[in-house]
């Protein structure tokens, strides 16, 4: 409606989508590649600090994007926070996908009792907000970046496990699956065989958006100071001392921001994309 | 399309019928009432003089309650529920002549018998007063005759004075203390103003007391103390005109820049009585070398450290706030000297891979900001340091009940008496865990000796001790900040108890 004739005719979906998904992967890219040659790429040390050079603002003094309240350069710590932010969110990622997969294919396969058990277990897990559970295990265990990513990989973990119990319920009845169990193939190799194969669309696009939750739960952390622990730069930790002088250098505040959200986006638009690729049956 | 054209007419009548009134309205407030909002960073736990040691408690209660003496604004000890008091020359017998014609909030008359029963109360066990330490010296309370007290004590106790007049020493009244009231809900006393309201975590109302002692005052109608815990959204309420007071707030030099530009807002700068510290755990056998505490006040930039982190201040060598009368200077004996710093950690046996905990406050952001500049000052210096950040709860249980760390960032809050601050030290007492015999004694004599004059030496001998020996690295004295609207006046902080006084308090239009 809102656009005239010939707008509307160039204006292809799939093209929209291709452009986004491309920025999106592009983002990331950088990000990866950041996180990776950090030493590399920034400028100064993110802890080192320069007390004489303090609040300077973007560009002042050689620091594209300014330094803090201790003279560090925000630019080199916002490269470096991509490291933890990265690295969180692989983590995390990858442990609650390989949690999920054990309790999920255990459910799936198991019996009655062990169902039961697993799902009851797994619900009551979901039925927690985020944050209030990652506060709870990390005040059990202790502040660090570690800790988090460990209580992120639990706290993640059950909508893996409920993907693959599905899959897993779903996929046994399959004639091939039947046929191989009736040869004496054994479990293990249905599952890698057959099971793996067959889920792994659904579990990448499930890892997409766990990641980019998990990074929000990381600077949340860090921002209540639970995560990283100062002076190693963390987004969210950046943010936390940034809310100190925002009347003065709000510069402070929304470079980190910005990276955030940015990331988180990417994160998910290349979910949302991916999984409308894996199931055609949502693009209409 | 006419409906709706209706509806809009009718909207916009009633929109100029609102704003027409508005006007009005602030007139009416205006004429109302003499009142002012006060930001207070933390709600207090009970308004129960007796039942914490939470300083929200006794800056609130402050407006509530009187004490028998109280600090003036040079910090000496003058009368205030007792008009004027003697002590006996063995310093065993005190005696305190108190005020007629004084006022409870409740109507009932202040005598001695108000006292004796505050002092029991605060003294009994049920009570669980975690000041009961500081009255237990006193053996028998007597009364004379209604306006008499007189304090028998078991031996000589110097710091009794000053206990007497900490928010703690809040005078409640007999009655209400035999009815088992709650105090900790709804206080009652003599004070300046009376509690009107109090929502939790968010504002207390206190309204004038028309029967207080003291002639013309209090001037204000009103006080609202508006629980606000992030400092920047203090100051965005000062610059705004919601606030007219902030007085827990630290701005940084940018921030100063811009206040005093701005012509609406008064800025007072003193200092505060803390004593802010790198504190040292002894008990660790690196940190038990003195030339490992030498080594780390060397490598401390203590001027820097105050004007980044605290908001300015001036620097002490000794564990004493600068303005305090039995402060000593010792500030040229470890002077900042990065490269004696580092001599010193060479010549120790610290191995390679040795990291030592930082454990810091994080609801402290100044002392979160400090200890990462130590960090820097002291890995320049070649120790490892690795920060870790704890919450309140946990750094009272852990570190400074539990000496559980290295080293640790915190202020030492000012006390009336020197045994508030120093009493325990040199013993195993205190979380530092140094142990001096010379110190130790000496403080301990001072507690009993009675008299500026008799006492100045003892307290020279520990606080030489303290300087030489660093149980902490003393760092500084920081400046207060008082941001006032232009139009308010006589707004005072206690400088050792931290209270807020708004019994001189007026707005001017």
């Amino acid at each position: 409606m809102l656009f005239s004739g010939k707008f509307a005719l160039k204006f292809n979906v799939k093209r929209t989508r291709n452009i986004i998904l491309y920025s999106a992967l592009i983002f990331i890219g950088l990000l990866v590649f950041s996180a990776l040659a950090a030493p590399l790429i920034a400028p100064c040390d993110p802890t080192e600090q320069h007390l004489q050079d303090r609040f300077m603002k973007p560009g002042e003094g050689g620091y594209l994007m300014g330094t803090d309240d201790l003279g560090r350069d925000v630019f080199s710590r916002i490269i470096y926070g991509s490291r933890s932010a990265l690295l969180v969110g692989f983590t995390t990622a990858g442990a609650a996908m390989l949690l999920g997969l054990i309790t999920g294919l255990a459910a799936g396969l198991g019996n009655r009792w062990v169902e039961s058990a697993l799902m009851l277990f797994t619900d009551s897990l979901l039925a927690f907000p985020t944050i209030l559970l990652a506060l709870t295990v990390v005040t059990f265990m202790g502040y660090g970046l570690v800790q988090v990513m460990l209580a992120l990989g639990i706290i993640f973990s059950p909508v893996f496990t409920r993907i693959v119990r599905a899959e897993t319920m779903a996929l046994q009845y399959e004639g091939y699956v039947e046929a191989a169990k009736v040869l004496g193939t054994p479990t293990y190799k249905i599952i890698t065989k057959h099971f793996l194969p067959n889920m792994m669309g659904k579990l990448i696009v499930q890892g997409a958006i766990t990641f980019a939750a998990s990074i929000v739960i990381e600077s949340s952390l860090s921002y209540l100071g639970l995560g990283i622990q100062p002076p190693n730069a963390s987004w969210g930790l950046m943010l936390k001392d940034a809310r100190n002088f925002i009347l003065t250098s709000p510069y402070l505040a929304i470079y980190p921001g910005v990276v955030i959200a940015l990331t988180v986006l990417s994160f998910n638009l290349i979910g949302d994309i991916l999984s409308e690729k894996i199931n055609p049956r949502i693009e209409d | 399309m006419r409906k709706r054209q209706r509806w809009i007419s009718v909207l916009l009548a009633a929109i100029t019928a609102f704003s027409a009134m508005l006007p009005l309205a602030a007139q009416a407030q205006a004429e109302k009432k003499q009142s002012v909002n006060f930001a207070m960073t933390s709600n207090p736990d009970t308004l129960d003089p007796h039942k914490t040691s939470g300083t929200p408690t006794f800056q609130t209660i402050r407006s509530f309650y009187d004490t028998l003496v109280e600090p003036d604004r040079e910090g000496a000890i003058v009368p205030a529920l007792a008009e004027s008091w003697e002590i006996s020359d063995d310093n065993l017998e005190w005696t305190f002549h108190l005020r007629r014609g004084v006022k409870f909030h409740d109507g009932t008359a202040f005598d001695a018998r108000d006292v004796k029963a505050t002092l029991q109360r605060i003294r009994a066990e049920e009570t669980a007063s975690p000041k009961t330490s500081e009255f237990q010296a006193i053996e028998s309370i007597s009364i004379p005759d209604d306006y008499t007290l007189v304090l028998r004590l078991s031996e000589p106790y110097a710091p009794l004075l000053s206990s007497l007049a900490s928010g703690w020493g809040a005078i409640l009244p007999s009655e209400k203390i035999e009815e088992g009231h709650n105090f900790g809900i709804e206080p009652v006393g003599t004070g300046p103003f009376t509690m009107k309201e109090w929502l939790r975590d968010n504002k207390i109302t206190m309204e004038k007391s028309n029967d207080y002692w003291k002639e013309g005052l209090p001037r204000l109608d009103e006080v609202v103390l508006n629980i606000i815990t992030e400092g920047s959204v203090q100051l965005q309420g000062l610059l705004s005109g919601q606030i007219d007071i902030l007085a827990e707030y630290s701005p940084t030099e940018e921030e100063l820049e811009i206040l005093e530009d701005n012509s609406s807002i008064n800025l007072e700068r003193s200092l505060t009585a803390l004593v802010m510290v790198l504190a040292m755990n002894n008990a660790n056998p690196y940190v038990e070398e003195l030339k490992f505490r030498q080594a780390a006040a060397h490598a401390i930039d203590k001027q820097t450290v105050l004007d980044i982190a605290y908001g300015g201040g001036k620097p002490v060598g000794t564990f004493m706030d600068r303005k305090d009368p039995y402060y000593v200077d010792y500030t040229d004996l470890y002077p900042y000297n990065p490269q004696k710093a580092a001599e010193l950690v060479d010549s120790l046996d610290i191995p390679e891979d040795k990291t030592f905990v930082m454990a810091l406050p994080q609801n402290f952001d100044p002392h979160v900001r400090a200890g990462q500049m130590y960090q820097e000052m002291l890995e320049k210096a070649g120790l490892s340091i690795e920060i870790r950040l704890v919450d309140w709860s946990t750094w009272l249980s852990d570190v400074y009940r539990g000496g559980n760390y290295d080293f640790t960032v915190i202020g030492h809050t000012g006390k009336l008496d020197p045994d508030g601050r120093l009493g325990g030290y040199g013993t195993e007492k205190t979380y530092v865990n140094w142990i001096n015999k010379k110190a130790a004694e000496a403080i301990e004599t001072g507690k009993k000796t009675v008299g500026f004059e008799n006492r100045k030496p003892l307290y020279d001998t520990a606080l030489e001790e303290m300087a030489r020996e660093l149980p902490h690295v003393y760092v500084g004295t920081n400046y207060r900040y008082i941001l006032t609207r232009k139009s308010v006046t006589g707004f005072h902080m206690d400088t050792k108890l931290d209270t807020f006084d708004f019994r001189y308090t007026e707005v001017s239009e």
